[in-house]
């Protein structure tokens, strides 16, 4: 057996650099992150990247960050594994490898000229806003857009000074609930379905985005489906264990559809009859 | 390119191992209990012309159990991709075994392609080998249409009474067959004893189960909630035996292995099973295949149904090997029966 | 770089464990690059008591053993059982199918009162493990594995599957093709099937899987007729111990209820 340089490879992996660090809940740490000579990620919002530490493995992670935003992209990684844990050991100036974009994102094209109703749930607005800030940067090309976001507790929030401006802006409706409040906090407290029946669309030319764990789906959708929001104009985003990014390697595989190819975006169309999804 | 030459059966000691003195050849070996494996040869006569199918199909070769796929270097930032390979005549393929290589190919070549598959396949020499009989009964290549050559291959041998008969496909083959004196023009009686031989097959090798091939899709698509998984889910261990031999799964793994520098190291592509608790478990806990039914009901569906619509292929050669490994007996001919004999 | 100093200690074992590193050969030189050995009785006559790494060999057999294994889980930041008699009990544990008074008087006859004994334990039973290598004896290339892992500061997975896995990706035959009773079924894999390479059966040291899928192995054994004490009665040969580890999960779950 002999072992030689590959030019071209799957795995060839990129030295992502961090340009910045946030420790943002106990679990959650934020990444700003280079990729040499300060090239563009080139994502569509609810694509992720194969993150590696050498000598620890990979993962994928969700970027965080609009494809508006240039020259460098954020992650934000829960501590939930051991590339994970390793991952919040790291501060600036450290490195990462980096693989991708991989996997189907939003296709913003579609949602052009629509009511658009984002309902996030716990990790799931870490993919989640990098859609918001592309609507809010191209804010013109969408009609109604409402941003719907559940957290445990309040300490679990991500991103407080963006939400706070995003509380603020009149060209949008945003509305945070939790499941247990606190002693400060003197927001909604109770379970994001609750929200959805009185936010104002027009159904039929909605797309709904729905990111969050899969107990989140079933009532979620539920609603949606009550609102008569067509199932083609549902879209979701599914979490698997991944290993190689590119359809081969078979631990995303939910039924037919590779999650790291097919999805991880979805629309509720395709998903429905899927026994494994959600 | 398509010829046929013969060689007399007492030079075939001799071809291999002049073959093996300009290349590696690997051939099926038997270890005892009417047990094969792929293992280097060196002459003719270490090889088992009449083998069931191999412990292991020949994809060990072509997607080896362990590859090293990227070196890194922590305190240099560094990453580099690798290849590992290996220039090498696998002879002895049966039917079945070639058609599983052809499908692994089409998944490694499909895109994303699979650099280090694709370079690996083009070193390997293909020569495979006619089942004059029926093997066992744990196979079903017949229903799957493999129990003859396909193509697939460089060279092709068939067992004559004196000779073997050989179909050369390729230009690989041909550099094989020419360059050696030991291969001559196939003559019109061997032309007719390979006739015979085929016609004789045909009623040697008759469907194994109940249902037709072309069926076999749509009753998996059926049977999602059959009975049939609950008694495979008592039954079932889990080892996964079943997909480690099968010659179409291909699902791995990737972990880093750091050198004991603590700095450098190697990451490592190595065979996984989908039939593993830990599969399908993401970070967070949750486990979309939990029980051991719905695993196993997973690579039935990888093989009947799934693929169909990926690869536009079954992924069961028919080869029989899961059921012959299968300590709990779970046998796929029977899954098929079962799942056939319930109401529609 | 400073060295992690690492220190061997044995308990109730034959010390065969330790032999393995003693020749493990040529890597050995990689390891001791990357950690400086204070305390190893075979290999060398100097003691120390301040070091990062506690690698224990042995089970835990004796009230002496009590304190001496706690006296080291104090000291050492990070502690490895090593081997089946630490990390299972192994051998040692078919002490626990006699009674303790009469196997004492058994073993030591007339000097029986100078020796305390108590039921054989593993030395996650007494103080807690932060990494199990386990084998009779310990497959190096798994040994070198963890300490890997331990000096990187990550945790290490035993695999969880069974030795049939490796032993068939191994190309051997199956013993129960052959008509002999082996323990690989379910016993943990990570040996890579050393034992049945070499023609030998799986004698179950390195402890059984978690979740063994019972009745798909009573099946198996149905099919192949060999009775469940058959299995029972190998599996103690290195697995007795392991009623400890029941015994201590039937308490936590009724503290549960």
């Amino acid at each position: 057996m002999t072992q030689a340089l590959l030019t071209e490879s799957g795995y060839a992996t990129q030295t992502g650099k961090i340009l910045h660090t946030e420790q943002m809940t106990k679990l959650e740490k934020f990444f700003e992150i280079s990729l040499p000579g300060g090239k563009d990620l080139n994502h569509a919002p609810g694509q992720f990247v194969m993150v590696s530490i050498p000598g620890i493995g990979e993962a994928p992670i969700s970027v965080s960050s609009s494809p508006t935003k240039k020259a460098s992209f954020d992650l934000v990684v829960r501590n939930a594994g051991i590339l994970t844990g390793a991952m919040h050991n790291l501060e600036e100036g450290d490195t990462v490898g980096i693989r991708g974009p991989f996997g189907r994102g939003i296709d913003t094209n579609l949602l052009k000229g629509k009511d658009i109703l984002m309902v996030a749930g716990g990790c799931g607005f870490i993919p989640m806003r990098s859609l918001i800030n592309y609507v809010l940067d191209n804010r013109d090309n969408f009609n109604s857009v409402h941003v719907l976001l559940g957290c445990k507790t309040p300490a679990d929030r991500l991103f407080l000074h963006e939400t706070a401006n995003w509380e603020k802006r009149k060209d949008l409706d945003f509305q945070c609930t939790v499941d247990k409040g606190d002693a400060e906090w003197k927001g909604r407290v109770g379970l994001i379905t609750k929200l959805i029946p009185d936010v104002s669309i027009t159904p039929s030319s909605t797309y709904a985005v729905v990111i969050g764990p899969p107990i989140m789906y079933k009532f979620v959708i539920k609603e949606l489906l009550n609102k008569n929001i067509p199932d083609n104009q549902i879209i979701l985003s599914l979490e698997r264990h991944m290993k190689c990014g590119v359809g081969k390697c078979g631990h995303c595989q939910i039924n037919q559809k590779y999650c790291c190819q097919d999805g991880p975006v979805f629309t509720y169309d395709e998903l429905k009859e899927l026994n494994e999804a959600i | 390119m398509d010829k046929y030459v013969v060689l007399k059966k007492s030079d075939f000691n001799g071809f291999i191992k002049s073959l093996s003195k300009t290349q590696k050849v690997m051939a099926p070996v038997a270890k005892g209990n009417n047990n094969y494996a792929f293992e280097e040869v060196s002459s003719g006569e270490e090889i088992s012309i009449s083998h069931i199918p191999t412990i292991l199909p020949p994809k060990k070769y072509f997607m080896p159990q362990r590859e090293t796929i990227l070196a890194f270097s922590k305190k240099e930032h560094e990453w580099k991709p690798i290849l590992e390979k290996e220039p090498l005549v696998v002879f002895g393929i049966h039917t079945c075994d070639l058609e599983g290589i052809q499908l692994l190919n089409k998944v490694f070549t499909t895109p994303p392609q699979d650099t280090n598959y694709i370079n690996r396949m083009n070193d390997i020499t293909t020569i495979g080998l006619e089942c004059n009989d029926y093997c066992d009964e744990y196979a079903s290549c017949c229903v799957m249409n493999n129990h003859l050559p396909n193509s697939g291959y460089d060279l092709f041998f068939t067992e004559l009474s004196n000779d073997f008969m050989v179909h050369i496909l390729t230009e690989k083959g041909e550099k094989i067959t020419g360059g050696t004196p030991l291969f001559s023009e196939a003559q019109s009686a061997h032309h007719k004893a390979l006739e015979q031989l085929r016609s004789k097959k045909k009623e040697l090798f008759k469907d194994e189960v109940v249902v037709q091939n072309n069926e076999l899709k749509e009753l998996f698509a059926r049977t999602v909630h059959s009975a049939v998984w609950e008694d495979i889910q008592n039954r079932c261990v889990a080892c996964g035996n079943c997909t480690n031999v099968c010659p179409t799964c291909y699902c791995f793994d990737i972990k880093d292995d750091i050198n004991l520098d603590l700095n450098t190291g190697v990451r490592i592509r190595s065979w996984d099973s989908c039939q593993n608790e830990t599969f399908a478990k993401v970070a967070g806990g949750e486990n979309f295949r939990e029980e051991r039914g719905s695993r196993q009901r997973h690579r039935y569906m990888r093989k009947f149904n799934y693929s169909i619509g990926k690869f536009n292929k079954y992924f069961c050669t028919g080869c029989g090997r899961c059921s012959r490994t299968c300590m709990a007996k779970i046998n796929l001919k029977e899954t098929i029966n079962s799942l056939a004999g319930e109401k529609k | 770089m400073k060295k992690t100093k690492v220190a061997f200690f044995d308990f109730s074992c034959c010390e065969g464990c330790q032999l393995q590193v003693a020749n493990m050969g040529e890597a050995l030189l990689d390891v001791l690059d990357l950690i400086e050995v204070v305390n190893f009785r075979e290999v060398m006559s100097e003691r120390s008591d301040d070091y990062d790494v506690a690698v224990v060999e042995g089970s835990i057999t004796s009230p002496h053993g009590v304190e001496r294994i706690k006296k080291i889980r104090s000291i050492a930041k990070v502690l490895i059982a090593y081997g089946s008699c630490a990390t299972i009990g192994g051998v040692n544990g078919m002490k626990n199918n006699f009674e303790l008074e009469d196997i004492r008087k058994y073993v030591y006859q007339d000097s029986a009162h100078h020796f305390h004994t108590i039921p054989t334990r593993a030395v996650h039973q007494v103080v807690p493990v932060d990494y199990f290598v386990h084998g009779c004896p310990v497959y190096i290339p798994e040994f070198v594995k963890v300490l890997k892992s331990a000096l990187s500061g990550l945790p290490y997975r035993v695999p969880d599957d069974a030795v049939c896995t490796e032993c068939k990706l191994n190309e051997n035959v199956c013993m129960y093709e052959k008509g002999i009773t082996c323990l690989g079924p379910i016993t943990r894999a990570g040996c890579n099937s050393w034992c049945v390479n070499n023609g030998n059966i799986c004698y179950g040291c390195r402890g059984m899987v978690t979740n063994p899928a019972q009745k798909g192995q009573k099946d198996i054994l149905d099919r192949y007729q060999i009775p469940m004490e058959w299995i029972e009665n190998k599996m103690n040969m290195y697995n007795k111990a392991r009623e400890n580890d029941l015994a201590e999960e039937k308490k936590n779950n009724e503290q549960k209820c």
